[in-house]
């Protein structure tokens, strides 16, 4: 039996659409209910649900052997997994933005940039490869808020039309990474149940949009 | 002036509380990292040891116990993952490094030391290293290691019999859903010899082959000036991973001696495997590209279903006695006891049951008198 880890939240329909497009079907209605795991009609397959953040973590340490995770959040997790297919679904971009007309500013005017930002790993990882000295501001909601409450002078934040930026009078300054739905795989379940998981993989291959 | 002593002697008071605190803390906290191992723990863990020297032993391997810290520059030299190494200064100002893994240890004794003994040189060895890294699948910052190293001997017989000592390794556990998953450094770096490109772009390749991503290899690809013929070979590379087949679909991709070579070699290995009916536990998995710098030929892992983590590693590292001085072909694997003792439980003897328990009124006589005989006593006191 194959064990998937899917994302509470905007991830889910679109990931369970997938899996029903291979065959991966379920008696109980999986969004609406309240458990936490699910077997396929078929039996072969589990499907657990967690976190966004946390799917990466199932599947590296092998709890699951397959996840369904943002290309953010992988990023961010640094999981070491293999991520074989991009299911082309939940694209966003990870954006430093700042307020309008501030997008001259750097390193020469201010020796270091303040950045808010849920994803400290994807910001620390792209300024320390670029020499620019900066201070992670960790938040977990809300990022917009912090330039203008004079927290901080960036953020480095998921914009996926620019909308909610544009009403902060906010822009995009740079486009770090193109973050779409990955498919995760443990790296020991890929050899010890190979069959199952190449087959589940140039399943999904055929389907993805 | 008494309302300052006050001050005074509060301050004194709250400095007495706050460094007792932190001693308290020093002594229930242990470092993130280590673990401690009592009783069942402990047994199950020398339990596995004992059982997989004792494997070892019968292929005529001989122990070798190492010292714990060495010179920072032969692990630095010889591992080379830098920013894993504990480092330390000893009081003459000499860099030290506590072993992060026992392979450029031993491949310094073999080059040194035992450089007139005659060759093959078959050494294990069992014990504690440490490495600076993020605790996971059960294994710590210090773990334990246990593994043999082979000097010296022809290369595909050593080969084979590294593996056969691996195999019957887990076969001793009682494991019997265990995967060898068999590569080699030769034929990527045969393909990448191929490829003229700046080593940034060589680098971003492995990147993304490593975690078999796509998508990024084909972004990657669009941007890199090469022949379409080469751009099959590195799209083919992540799934070159299975059973005989996979060499040959190999063999219809690459045309260059050192990747054809090394197909010849794991062929040969697999083969012989065949012959010996274990081939089920091989499988061929030339898309693993990772593995420390020091491998030079074959490069296996293990995987135990139900484990999301390798249990054993190794490969061939001809270059690394010459490092020491000594160019001798080598040739090791070691397992990860902490996360063998995760899915193996083996058998413990019951020391309670066994033991006759001894009043101490009734004299300590009596008690030297069982354990003379063999017997286990536990004293009532």
């Amino acid at each position: 039996m194959l064990v998937i880890a899917l994302c509470k939240g905007r991830f889910l329909d679109p990931s369970l659409a997938m899996l029903g497009s291979v065959g991966i079907r379920f008696s109980e209605d999986v969004a609406s209910s309240r458990k936490l795991i699910f077997d396929s009609e078929d039996g072969r397959h589990r499907v657990v649900l967690v976190k966004p953040t946390d799917v990466p973590t199932y599947v590296e340490y092998g709890a699951a052997d397959i996840g369904i995770a943002g290309r953010d959040v992988l990023l961010e997790s640094r999981a070491d997994v293999l991520q074989p297919l991009d299911l082309n679904f939940g694209h966003v971009k990870i954006a430093v933005a700042g307020p309008r007309g501030t997008q001259s500013i750097n390193g020469n005017d201010n020796p270091t940039v303040r950045i808010a930002t849920k994803y400290p790993h994807i910001t620390m990882d792209y300024y320390n490869a670029r020499g620019i000295p900066v201070e992670i501001i960790p938040l977990s909601g809300s990022i917009e808020l912090a330039p203008l409450m004079g927290l901080a002078d960036r953020i480095v934040d998921l914009v996926e039309t620019g909308r909610t930026l544009k009403e902060n009078g906010l822009e995009i300054v740079e486009v770090i990474a193109e973050s779409s739905a990955r498919l995760l795989i443990n790296r020991a379940g890929y050899q010890t149940k190979r069959h199952e998981v190449r087959e589940l993989i140039q399943a999904l291959e055929k389907v993805i949009a | 002036m008494q309302a300052r002593a006050k001050r005074k002697r509060d301050s004194a008071q709250h400095k007495q509380t706050r460094a007792a605190s932190k001693n308290m803390k020093s002594f229930t906290q242990i470092p993130p990292g280590t673990q401690i191992l009592i009783g069942r723990a402990a047994r199950r863990r020398r339990v596995l040891e004992r059982a997989i020297c004792s494997v070892f032993e019968g292929w005529s391997y001989e122990e070798i116990i190492p010292p714990i810290f060495d010179y920072y520059d032969v692990f630095a030299k010889g591992w080379g993952q830098e920013e894993q190494i504990y480092r330390f200064i000893d009081r003459e100002g000499n860099i030290l490094a506590l072993r992060p893994e026992f392979t450029s240890l031993v491949a310094k004794t073999v080059a040194t030391r035992l450089v007139s003994s005659p060759k093959p040189i078959r050494l294990f060895y069992s014990g504690e290293v440490l490495r600076f890294e993020k605790p996971k699948g059960g294994r710590q910052r210090e773990f334990a290691q246990i593994g043999i190293e082979h000097y010296g001997g022809a290369h595909k017989a050593a080969d084979v019999e590294v593996l056969l000592v691996a195999v019957e390794a887990f076969q001793r556990l009682g494991i019997q859903s265990f995967q060898i998953n068999l590569g080699s450094v030769d034929f990527f770096g045969g393909i990448v010899d191929r490829i003229e490109l700046p080593k940034e772009q060589i680098d971003a390749l492995k990147e993304v082959l490593n975690v078999k991503d796509q998508s990024g290899l084909e972004a990657l690809l669009q941007t890199l000036p090469l022949e379409e013929r080469r751009k099959n070979i590195l799209r083919a590379v992540p799934h070159l991973t299975g059973g005989k087949a996979v060499i040959a679909e190999a063999r219809s991709l690459v045309k260059n001696p050192r990747s054809v070579e090394a197909l010849n070699h794991l062929e040969e290995i697999y083969s012989i495997f065949e012959r010996l009916d274990l081939a089920q536990h091989l499988t061929i998995d030339l898309g693993e590209i990772r593995g420390f710098d020091y491998y030079t030929g074959i490069l296996f892992r293990a995987y135990v279903r139900g484990l999301g983590f390798e249990v054993a590693s190794g490969g061939r590292y001809d270059g690394l006695p010459a490092a020491f001085g000594e160019d001798v072909p080598a040739v090791g694997f070691s397992f990860s006891l902490d996360r063998l003792a995760q899915i193996v439980t083996p058998t413990l003897e019951n020391n309670d049951a066994n033991s006759a328990a001894v009043d101490i009124d009734s004299d300590f006589r009596k008690a030297l008198e069982l354990r003379q005989s063999g017997k286990a006593v536990k004293l009532c006191l």
